[in-house]
């Protein structure tokens, strides 16, 4: 019995290397120098995090033979980076991280990048959006909150950074229509460095609210310096467990701030079946899931088809709330 | 005041390790190293150091962080002295004296003022860090975008009334700066402003490439013309890396006057070391009794600044360790690295893991202390740097200069930039319209404008509130007065 087994599979490897050598190397592609991560933005925001995170999961979990590197190519709000990763088309050693700008880029018209330029390999984690006022506010949620600001919209004054246009500033367009108040009313205050600036603007009471996600806020609410009134998650987020999501409060609305990563347009269906395969693997990892846990980012990982059908929809519900605001024409 | 010394002694036993102080060491000579190359700041040098701490506990790792935050500080006032390229923005202001005295073969002079300086204001720094972190970050909340936009105003006020010549040209100056960061995408609309169909202005230009071009690279087309010319420098005292009594003396106030007020700056949200040095700067030349001196070799006019900076990097740690919210891109680098390592900064940390956030506190004390004992005698080969003949050693600054270029942002474009601005620095300085304004009002413009924008969105389009809150007030009353004061001076100079 073994013999024949033996046998057989002599005889098929032997087919296989006869007939069709180019496949079947070609079917175990493999990276064959050093594998780069775009961090399209300096070192120390989202995008940086998240390809050291990925950096650190390949490496330590040893899921590719090649060293990884990670590379900060800032500009244009990450489209720099993206145009660098675009010029390597064909390459499979080359990644980078991603998030909704790619989609706000060229929503607003700033980039003529879409995602359909890439592999978009697969969306990885989500960071959820919250609203958020000093502890001593009288609003305790968003009914409230929004109550208020329609009465006197011109002293609910809401913090955004770092440019309008972002996920913060599209999930208090949509809520604010939801809850039935006029979306070009919102007064926004622009602070272009972000949760740095709007924090202490937020404590120190310049601004009624701040719109932002949910991890800037986490060290503020434990040590009850500022309550979030609402979390745009689909279940309620164990960090802070006694806040009700928005669809508890009553409104359809979910909302995820997600980061994935994606690869060089042009590559061949080998190149792609490798990296699906190696990013599957990496998301199921202690390494990975660890260094999740130690972010507070939850884990959100889509592989290409489904991020493909997720991106395409929700490029659609963001063009319709902008344009409803003016900015995008 | 019990609690504080018995945290300080817990966080002593966590620094004084002999691997915490290894780590000090490396991160310490690290940092000075990557400060002292133009375009390398000290967030580079945290970031490249972020794999070697995953092994690390957390505490470990802050205080390798920190040593190198701290280097850069020290380091980056090297390169403006010895070759007039400022590492980062806040060494900037070394340049106006340090580099005159390089030249006048006083370097060994201005590395000690320098290092000492940095000593000083690091130490006076430590102390507001540990004293006095509760009250200020409460303070520190006041200040919201009018108070912000004040204090802006008068730092450029300062800093155009203090330049030499005539303020007209100052105020030429400012305005070139102001119409240079318009350039690019704008925070609040979105839109593009002035790119005059160059895709590569939309974010803006950056303030390090044009400073690069304006005092590294315009200082090559000055020399150009003497190729043969040594400096003039004394082959005795080029060795000396250490202070005269009389030296020491005059710089003494300037480092106790400067190290307070860079600290508190330090605190405000999105301030930083530039406004710091600068209004020292600004502060020393109006205390003077020689202002003359500055800009040829003022000794307070490095120790004020120089004190200031490193106040001031204390400072900015006070948001991080009490808010969790980091005052400038290396911290934020540092907050990104913790949170890799499972230990987030905030109002809770000093609570939940004392051991770390006092043993950085006592790492940077020693820290202090180890990096005066790197500076001092590194600065003996540094000076020899003097004796490289001209014609070696102007090629060397170029190509220095645009290797720091590309490291800001890899970007070939900036090559063109900073080539316009060499050619454009040379021209100014050729009309004598001072550059200090100039670059000044390109790195705060974004912010005035902002801030500006802001208070009226607060205020509802009422510009009464730059006059109500009492703290924006006294900024534009300073404003005013140093105004007067300088065109009053002229009147009589006249």
């Amino acid at each position: 019995m073994n013999k024949k087994w033996t046998l057989l599979g002599g005889l098929l490897a032997s087919i296989v290397m006869a007939g069709s050598a180019g496949v079947a190397s070609a079917a175990d592609w493999k990276p064959t120098k050093p594998i780069e991560i775009i961090a399209p933005a300096g070192p120390g925001g989202g995008w940086d995090l998240l390809a050291r995170t990925v950096q650190k999961a390949l490496t330590e979990e040893k899921l590719v033979d090649q060293p990884v590197l990670v590379t900060n190519k800032p500009g244009g709000g990450g489209a720099a980076g993206w145009n660098y990763l675009k010029g390597k088309a064909g390459q499979g050693e080359f990644l980078a991280a991603n998030s909704p700008l790619i989609l706000q880029n060229n929503i607003l018209g700033k980039s003529d990048l879409t995602f359909k330029d890439f592999y978009m390999l697969a969306n990885l984690m989500a960071e959820w959006e919250v609203i958020a006022v000093k502890a001593d506010a009288p609003w305790k949620n968003g009914k409230e909150f929004f109550e208020a600001m329609k009465k006197d919209s011109a002293n609910m004054h809401v913090g955004v950074g770092p440019a309008l246009g972002n996920d913060d500033h599209i999930q208090m367009l949509m809520l604010a229509k939801a809850y039935g108040v006029d979306p070009k009313s919102v007064k926004f205050v622009v602070y272009p460095k972000t949760a740095s600036e709007q924090i202490p603007a937020l404590l120190g009471g310049h601004i009624k609210a701040i719109t932002i996600s949910l991890g800037e806020t986490l060290e503020q609410v434990k040590a009850g310096k500022i309550r979030i009134i609402g979390v745009s998650s689909e279940k309620r987020v164990e960090a802070i467990k006694d806040v009700p999501t928005w669809k508890e409060q009553g409104v359809d609305f979910v909302f995820p701030h997600w980061r994935g990563i994606q690869a060089a347009p042009g590559l061949s269906a080998e190149q792609k079946k490798f990296w699906d395969d190696t990013i599957a693997k990496m998301v199921q990892t202690p390494t990975w899931k660890k260094a999740l846990e130690n972010l507070d980012w939850d884990s959100y990982y889509q592989n290409a088809a489904d991020y493909d059908k997720f991106l395409a929809k929700q490029d659609e519900e963001m063009r319709t709330s902008l344009k409803a605001v003016g900015l995008v024409k | 005041m019990d609690a504080i010394f018995h945290n300080l002694m817990l966080g002593l036993d966590v620094a004084l390790t002999p691997l915490n102080i290894m780590w000090v060491f490396i991160g310490g000579l690290l940092g000075t190293v990557i400060g002292m190359l133009p375009g390398l700041g000290p967030a580079t040098g945290v970031a490249v150091l972020i794999p070697i701490t995953y092994g690390m506990n957390p505490g470990t790792a802050l205080i390798t962080m920190c040593a190198v935050y701290y280097g850069a500080m020290f380091g980056g006032s090297r390169a403006s002295i010895m070759i007039n390229t400022p590492g980062d923005a806040s060494a900037i202001v070394t340049c106006f004296d340090g580099y005159p005295m390089a030249k006048s073969g006083r370097a060994g002079t201005a590395l000690a003022v320098s290092a000492i300086a940095s000593f000083v204001g690091g130490m006076i720094g430590m102390i507001g860090l540990i004293f006095l972190t509760e009250p200020v970050a409460s303070f520190a909340l006041k200040f919201g975008p009018a108070e912000k936009f004040s204090l802006m105003l008068f730092a450029l006020t300062a800093t155009i009334t203090l330049s030499e010549g005539s303020i007209l040209k100052g105020f030429i100056a400012m305005g070139l700066g102001f119409m240079m960061s318009t350039i690019g995408m704008d925070a609040q609309s979105g839109s593009d402003r002035f790119l005059m169909g160059i895709e590569d202005l939309r974010d803006g230009i950056d303030f390090l490439v044009i400073m690069i071009g304006f005092y590294a690279v315009t200082e090559v087309f000055k020399n150009f013309g003497d190729l043969e010319k040594q400096y003039d420098v004394d082959a005795k005292s080029i060795g000396k890396v250490w202070l005269k009594w009389s030296e020491f003396k005059e710089s003494f106030m300037p480092m106790l006057r400067n190290s307070p007020l860079g600290f508190l700056v330090g605190v405000l949200p999105g301030a930083g070391g530039t406004i710091a040095t600068f209004l020292s700067y600004a502060i020393e030349k109006s205390v003077s009794k020689k202002p003359e001196e500055f800009g040829k070799g003022a000794i307070a006019g490095i120790a004020g600044p120089e004190a200031s900076n490193n106040a001031c990097s204390c400072g900015a740690l006070v948001p991080l360790l009490t808010l969790g919210i980091p005052g400038s891109g290396t911290t934020a680098v540092m907050l990104g690295a913790l949170m890799m390592l499972g230990v987030r900064p905030g109002p809770v940390l000093f609570e939940q893991h004392p051991e770390v956030a006092w043993g950085v506190i006592a790492s940077m004390l020693v820290g202090n202390v180890v990096l005066l004992l790197i500076n001092l005698p590194l600065a003996v080969p540094l000076v020899q740097l003097l004796k490289i003949p001209q014609r070696i050693m102007l090629p060397l600054v170029l190509g220095m200069g645009f290797m720091g270029t590309y490291f800001l942002n890899y970007s070939s474009f900036d090559f063109i930039l900073v080539s316009v601005s060499a050619l454009g620095g040379f021209m100014l300085s050729k009309l004598s319209i001072p550059i200090p304004p100039l670059v000044l009002a390109l790195i705060l413009g974004g912010m005035t404008e902002q801030s500006y924008r802001n208070a009226l969105t607060i205020a509802n389009g009422s510009a009464g509130i730059f006059v109500e809150k009492p703290i924006s007030l006294t900024f534009l009353v300073m404003a005013v007065v140093s105004l007067i004061y300088a065109l009053r001076k002229h009147k009589k100079s006249a």
